[in-house]
């Protein structure tokens, strides 16, 4: 008798640890269909090429975590981005081309200037929504607007090129190149190996992995472990409690904004590294949205005061993987759109039948 | 009585106070008319109604949606996919031999009728599963935008018959220098003989729809249930409204004046598109709350949201006569939205009350 109740009692909690985490189950039954239909879906080569083509998703996602706990949203990080990398690459693009510079100096400008510049959209949208109580949507979509018309008029509606060859260097470098039966390089091709020869070289470990778990280590601890991310749930749980709590709502929120607008400012430098190109963001790209997205189906709650950053992450390799599987099989890529809508209502709705499971 | 007179003077204010988008939109005019030149002209105006009938159909879409509380996103590539649907329609229609009249009307007739569909789905997730708006309708956003793309994925929306485009930029009025009228048709003039065009036929049919669903929404009880829903739903409720119908209604109601965007521009351009209406969303939302509607429902008049989307609408065409790019329309356009809220949030008598 007690031993068959215990039993049960195991066995939902087996359940409903997989029923919460009903995301990463979904990520891995994925990615079990895909390496089943997709040839090569199943390769070092593919899934490094996956993670790498997601840092900005998982950044912007990162970002809109943190004020999506808040109990706010941000729709500006999309043309933050697109700011901050506009921004960089004109610095870049000018002091380097003068000639009077190195490219690593005139980069290091660039990047501190872009990063700087990329505080002042969450400063302002954190002010408006702490102390003159504009609706986040509100305050944000107006910085949508102001964001994106400043960033098409540092670059005049074309992307600006003409930056040093060292940015992609180092944005699609990876740590090992290993040479099969011949030796491995860190960093970098061995010397006078021409890009032509890059194929005899199994590449291990984007550049971009490494920055990638540092950086979510980093948010993580700040979630997790710090005051600061206690009182982001807090807020974001209940807002009058943690006023009477003592902690300054106020402040907090300005600094979540400010957070979220500057992780959108790296995603911004981290784009000129990949690309090589300093890009505004394009009407369509949405940013933002997928974000929110992968933040929901991580299991956030827009209500606030739920949410977590693997969460999330896995969030974006849902539909990271769903769409690079999609591909792979042949399948037509309109339907990662479609996709992407059904797995948020689900998400959604899971959240809405089981309320006890989260 | 000195008292009683300055309290007068402060009534006035708040009066005028009160009007600041108006007095936005007169100031506006004013310096375009001044700055730029060839703004203060007939056809200007009409261009400025040409080219913002979508965001006024929109917005008026987005202010029923936003005074139940809610907010839809999908408006946009709603209106993309009923672009591309009515072309793809017509053409079918026509290709199998109909004339082009008839597989126009019927090709618009059935795009409304699916346009329905998003917004059922909308509503029905929004009222009976209780997904956020916000989720709810960006999900469908990213379904219309598959759809869409999918349908031209093929075969692009085109080669539609030669009445659409005499519809879609053709005029109610054409009025010919020497005397003499034709209504709908251009009429044969011999070279240099001046013809107005007045009226642009897209113009007036969303100003019929539009002018519809004011008259709902101010006059009916479909319009009191609104209101009754956004300011409170409980009390709503309880009061007997059947609110989950209601929201799907407004859903429904939202995604078809984006179907009807969507073919207005499939008039205009003779073409069908994708991402039509994408860049419309913020310009839509932006007019609602210019024209003083809250994000938290309960509040808003459709001409006050046409007010709001004059404002954007005057500012475009006047930057654009101006030679300025229009990226200047973005900075000032979220600079109007937030100072919108903000004198919303200071001023709170100076918000209309209706």
């Amino acid at each position: 008798m007690t031993k068959s109740s215990h039993v049960m009692i195991e066995e939902s909690r087996v359940f409903r640890s997989i029923a919460r985490n009903w995301a990463l189950c979904f990520l891995l039954s994925f990615i079990v269909l895909f390496s089943l239909t997709g040839k090569g879906f199943l390769s070092v080569t593919n899934f490094q090429n996956i993670i790498h083509l997601s840092v900005i998703a998982i950044l912007m996602a990162s970002a809109e975590t943190f004020v999506i706990i808040n109990g706010g949203i941000d729709l500006s990080i999309g043309f933050i981005m697109g700011l901050s990398s506009v921004t960089a690459g004109k610095i870049i693009q000018i002091m380097s081309n003068s000639g009077n510079y190195s490219p690593v100096f005139s980069i290091l400008i660039g990047i501190s200037v872009a990063l700087t510049i990329s505080l002042l959209p969450g400063l302002l949208s954190g002010l408006l929504i702490a102390h003159f109580k504009v609706p986040p949507f509100i305050a944000t979509l107006g910085m949508w607007g102001i964001t994106n018309g400043i960033a098409l008029k540092i670059c005049k509606g074309f992307p600006v090129a003409m930056l040093p060859d060292s940015l992609t260097k180092i944005g699609n470098g990876y740590f090992f190149y290993i040479k099969p039966g011949d030796g491995i390089s860190f960093f970098g091709l061995p010397e006078g190996v021409g890009n032509d020869q890059i194929r005899e070289y199994f590449r291990l470990i984007p550049n971009s992995f490494i920055f990638l778990i540092v950086f979510l280590l980093i948010l993580w601890h700040l979630l997790k472990n710090t005051k600061f991310g206690q009182h982001t749930y807090a807020i974001g749980g209940n807002q009058d409690a943690a006023i009477r709590s003592g902690i300054n709502v106020k402040k907090h929120i300005v600094k979540i904004y400010v957070l979220s607008s500057f992780i959108a400012g790296i995603a911004g430098v981290f784009n000129i590294f990949q690309t090589g190109i300093g890009n505004f963001t394009p009407f369509g790209a949405m940013y933002e949205l997928f974000a929110v997205a992968a933040v929901v189906i991580g299991g956030a709650s827009l209500m606030g005061g739920k949410g977590r950053i693997i969460a999330s992450v896995v969030g974006v390799f849902l539909i990271a993987v769903l769409e690079n599987g999609l591909l792979i099989s042949g399948v037509e890529p309109f339907y990662r759109f479609i996709a992407v809508g059904m797995l948020l209502i689900l998400a959604v709705v899971i959240d809405e039948l089981f309320p006890d499971l989260f | 009585m000195q008292s009683l007179a300055k309290r007068d003077r402060i009534d006035m204010l708040l009066k005028i106070g009160r009007q600041w988008a108006i007095i936005f939109l007169v100031t506006e005019l004013v310096f375009f008319s001044v700055m730029a030149r060839g703004f203060l002209t007939l056809n200007a105006f009409q261009i400025i109604f040409f080219f913002g009938t979508a965001v006024f159909l929109m917005a008026t879409a987005e202010l029923y949606v936003i005074i139940t509380g809610g907010i839809d996103l999908s408006v946009g590539y709603v209106m993309g996919l009923a672009t591309i649907v009515s072309a793809k329609l017509i053409v079918a229609f026509s290709q199998s031999g109909m004339n082009s009249f008839l597989s126009i009307l019927l090709g618009i007739i059935i795009t409304l009728v699916i346009g329905l569909i998003p917004g059922m789905i909308n509503g029905l997730l929004v009222s009976r599963l209780k997904v956020p708006p916000f989720i709810a309708t960006f999900s469908m956003l990213g379904i219309c935008h598959g759809i869409s793309e999918l349908l031209v994925s093929e075969k692009a929306a085109k080669n539609l018959p030669h009445l659409a485009n005499a519809i879609g930029n053709g005029h109610f009025v054409y009025i010919v220098k020497d005397g003499g009228v034709s209504f709908f048709s251009r009429p044969e003039v011999a070279r240099g003989v001046k013809v107005y065009e007045i009226l642009p036929n897209v113009v007036v049919i969303a100003f019929v729809f539009i002018a519809v669903f004011a008259f709902i929404l101010g006059r009916t009880k479909f319009g009191q249930h609104t209101y009754a829903i956004g300011g409170n739903k409980d009390a709503a409720i309880r009061s007997g409204i059947d609110v989950n119908w209601h929201l799907v209604k407004i859903y429904m109601l939202s995604s078809f004046l984006a179907s009807l965007a969507g073919i207005l521009y499939m008039l205009k351009y003779v073409t069908g598109k994708a991402d039509a209406g994408a860049s419309s969303l913020l310009d839509s939302i932006a007019a609602v709350v210019i024209g003083g509607a809250s994000l938290y429902g309960g509040k808003g008049t459709v001409w006050r949201t046409i007010l709001g989307g004059l404002i954007i609408a005057i500012l475009e065409t006047g930057l654009r006569i101006m030679g300025i790019p229009t990226f200047d329309k973005y900075i000032i356009v979220g600079v109007i939205l937030v100072s919108a809220v903000l004198i919303d949030q200071f001023f709170p008598e100076l918000t209309y009350k209706e």
